[in-house]
């Protein structure tokens, strides 16, 4: 607790920003690692790691102050900021369009899933890519 | 603040190893693509803070500014190949 005592006004700032940067950051990876399906992780790593990149390069601004280092971390979070959510967003378009299958809780069994008591789904209509289906029983 | 910007690229480290699990045996080519992504998104955070909190240190943000437009153009291209050519 040394550490924090010591820092003034501009560094206690710049650590709060880089603290919920980094939370947002932990919380991309996890979602990278435990979601089931490739639509969810691209939407963990496209919002979640956006917005920690974000927080943490607003920080390390506040931390630098006005100078041509600043202005550099500036240029690099705004490309960051247009390039993390296009390339998420081209991956995504691109997996669907090329008939990537898409998780839903009724194709991969929500009750092994979820541990909920088993029901049953056969009178229900086929959701999500019903294309997919129709092939894999023809 | 040197002591808390450490961490952070520990944590940082963390996560990037932690990805490369996704990257290396992630189910279909678009997880690798996406594990891609976010690893270098990270590379170039470790680099800014690496940086800031290294006195001495100077070129790291002119490394991480090419870095991110070679990363964004290398996954525009991968996603385009994987995607069989067509038009995304």
């Amino acid at each position: 607790m040394n550490v924090l005592f010591s820092l003034n006004l501009q560094e206690v700032i710049a650590c709060l920003f880089l603290l919920a940067g980094l939370v947002f950051l932990i919380g991309s990876a996890i979602g990278m690692l435990r979601l089931p399906d490739f639509y969810c992780r691209v939407h963990a790593s496209g919002n979640s790691e956006t917005l920690g990149c974000m927080l943490c390069f607003i920080g390390l601004m506040i931390y630098e102050g006005a100078t041509f280092n600043s202005l550099k971390i500036g240029m690099i979070s705004l490309l960051i900021f247009a390039a993390n959510p296009i390339g998420s967003h081209i991956l995504g378009k691109s997996a669907y369009k090329n008939d990537h299958p898409v998780w839903t809780l009724q194709a991969h069994d929500a009750a092994k899933v979820l541990g909920m008591p088993p029901t049953d789904h056969s009178a229900d209509e086929p959701v999500g890519n019903s294309d997919q289906v129709e092939t894999e029983e023809a | 603040m040197s002591t808390i910007l450490t961490v952070i690229l520990g944590v940082l480290i963390i996560i990037i190893v932690a990805m490369s699990q996704r990257l290396f045996n992630g189910p279909t080519s678009y997880d690798r693509m996406n594990a891609l992504g976010v690893i270098g998104a990270d590379v170039i955070l470790a680099l800014v803070i690496f940086d800031a909190a290294d006195e001495g240190a100077y070129m790291y943000l002119d490394i991480s500014i090419a870095y991110a437009l070679l990363g964004f153009i290398c996954s525009v291209i991968l996603a385009k190949y994987l995607g069989g050519g067509k038009t995304i």
